[in-house]
């Protein structure tokens, strides 16, 4: 039977506790350091999301798909919202990216328009005020009737 | 580290072998985690590229330029698919100075809703946006067209409208005749033969005025021939001929889209009494563009300014 040096033995079991200890601390950091990057991504993301959302106000109404073309920025044509509420927008699905796409009209009509809905859950929404205009005519000559409306654009939520 | 006898001590070996494994480890994973780090600013680069160029639109502007500054230099790739409504791939890389000069980019960031008209990779400290309208008759769009600083632009013989359209934008990388023969130029020629590495040939036969003239027509580039309508002239010059053809494609469609709304709305007009007689040449429209790639633009483009005289006449304009 082979006989180990006690003093060896207490030695070798002081170092692999200290090497233990070592790569648990190593572990904790990293981990930690892992917790803090990933809320930095999250934050980073959201933070894109809105900026994309903001900016996104004005350039969906100004698509062609929306805009009432009378060359103004913030003016939306109520027969598009119409179309675009219908089975056309289902082609636009990935083209607006962006969770969420509503329009209502603030005036006596009070109607509604839901262009587009991903289907998330949470969402964050941002909106701005535009102008909702149709063409009519009155005894024989055109003109654009304009009420206000809001648009509603959403964006997903990580932390939701 | 020796014990008395002289015999290297076990517990020295044991540090030491575990040691360096630890060191290895922690290298290894500091190594990672950079490379983590990269891909994830360099995919939120690719990000703000898109989110940058929505203030750049030119929106009911005849033109836009703005400019994209980067702390270090950077490449942006730019694939493009034209499924449907397509879209444009951006990716970008950050120069290092450790290892690799151009590591892996970062994740591609989609673009659905923008024609992003550049080379398919392209470096550079500063990139310029330029963004143009591109209506077909009714507008389908604005175009954002792409270049680095690493690259000049000499317009030869460019027609008076182009020049001023250039110059009045202030665009930095882009020159009009006298260019310096001190800077590496790409000589872009407008109709002229020669030392030159891109030739706009307008394609107007009668009635031309100065742009009409370049109104349609082909831009050569790297050998290939590239047809071209109204400001997608600019796309054809500043983007490679993969990113052109693909975009002209998603354009196409997007016009297609927009013509069937339009032909939706011609009923809801005349049902208020607002009537006109242009759902026929939407219909018609719809069908040419669907699918219609470069080489059928010039044709269809005929279609569509008929169709614009059209949309004049009437009492209630569709666009």
């Amino acid at each position: 039977m082979i006989k180990f040096n006690k003093r060896g033995q207490w030695k070798i079991q002081q170092m692999v506790f200290m090497i233990l200890a070592v790569f648990i601390f190593f572990i904790l950091v990293g981990l930690f350091f892992l917790t803090w990057t990933s809320r930095d991504v999250r934050n980073s993301y959201e933070e894109l999301e809105k900026e994309q959302a903001i900016s996104s106000l004005k350039v969906i109404t100004d698509m062609t798909e929306f805009n009432c073309g009378s060359r103004e920025s913030l003016c939306v044509d109520k027969d598009k919202l119409r179309i675009m509420r219908g089975n056309l927008s289902l082609n636009y699905a990935d083209f607006f990216e962006v969770e969420s796409i509503e329009f209502y009209v603030l005036g006596n009509s009070s109607e509604s328009f839901l262009i587009y809905d991903s289907g998330q859950s949470q969402q964050k929404k941002y909106s701005t005020y535009v102008s909702v205009c149709e063409k009519d005519s009155l005894s024989g000559y055109v003109y654009d009737k304009c009420e206000v409306g809001k648009v509603l654009v959403g964006v997903k939520l990580v932390n939701g | 580290m020796r014990s008395k006898s002289g015999e290297f001590d076990f517990s020295w070996l044991f540090a030491i072998i575990v040691g360096a494994m630890i060191l290895v480890l922690a290298i290894y994973g500091v190594v990672r985690l950079s490379d983590t780090q990269r891909y994830q600013a360099d995919t939120e680069t690719a990000k703000k590229i898109e989110i940058l160029t929505n203030p750049l639109q030119a929106g009911f502007a005849e033109g836009k330029f703005g400019t994209i500054e980067f702390r270090q230099t950077t490449r942006i790739n730019n694939l493009c698919s034209s499924e449907k409504f397509g879209e444009n791939k951006i990716s970008v890389s950050t120069q290092s100075s450790i290892g690799d000069e151009w590591k892996m980019a970062g994740g591609e960031i989609s673009v659905h809703n923008k024609y992003i008209f550049s080379s398919e990779n392209q470096e550079g400290d500063n990139f310029y946006v330029l963004s143009k309208p591109f209506y077909f008759p009714f507008k389908v769009s604005d175009l954002t067209i792409m270049t680095s600083d690493k690259e000049n632009y000499c317009f030869v013989d460019a027609p008076e409208i182009i020049e001023e359209d250039v110059l009045g934008l202030n665009i930095p990388n882009v020159f009009v005749e006298n260019c310096s023969s001190a800077v590496d130029y790409v000589r872009v020629c407008f109709g002229a033969f020669g030392n030159c590495d891109i030739v706009v040939r307008g394609s107007c036969s009668s009635n031309c005025g100065e742009w009409d003239f370049y109104d349609t027509g082909i831009v050569e580039k790297n050998g290939a021939t590239m047809s071209y309508i109204g400001n997608l002239l600019f796309g054809a010059i500043f983007s490679d001929e993969n990113v052109y053809e693909c975009n002209v494609k998603r354009l196409m469609y997007r016009a297609s889209q927009i013509a069937e709304g339009f032909a939706e709305r011609t009923d809801l007009m005349t049902a208020r009494g607002c009537n006109t007689n242009l759902k026929a040449d939407m219909v018609y429209l719809q069908g040419l563009t669907g699918n219609a790639s470069s080489s059928n633009l010039v044709g269809i483009y005929q279609v569509a300014k008929q169709t614009e005289l059209k949309n004049e006449q009437e009492l209630c304009g569709l666009w």
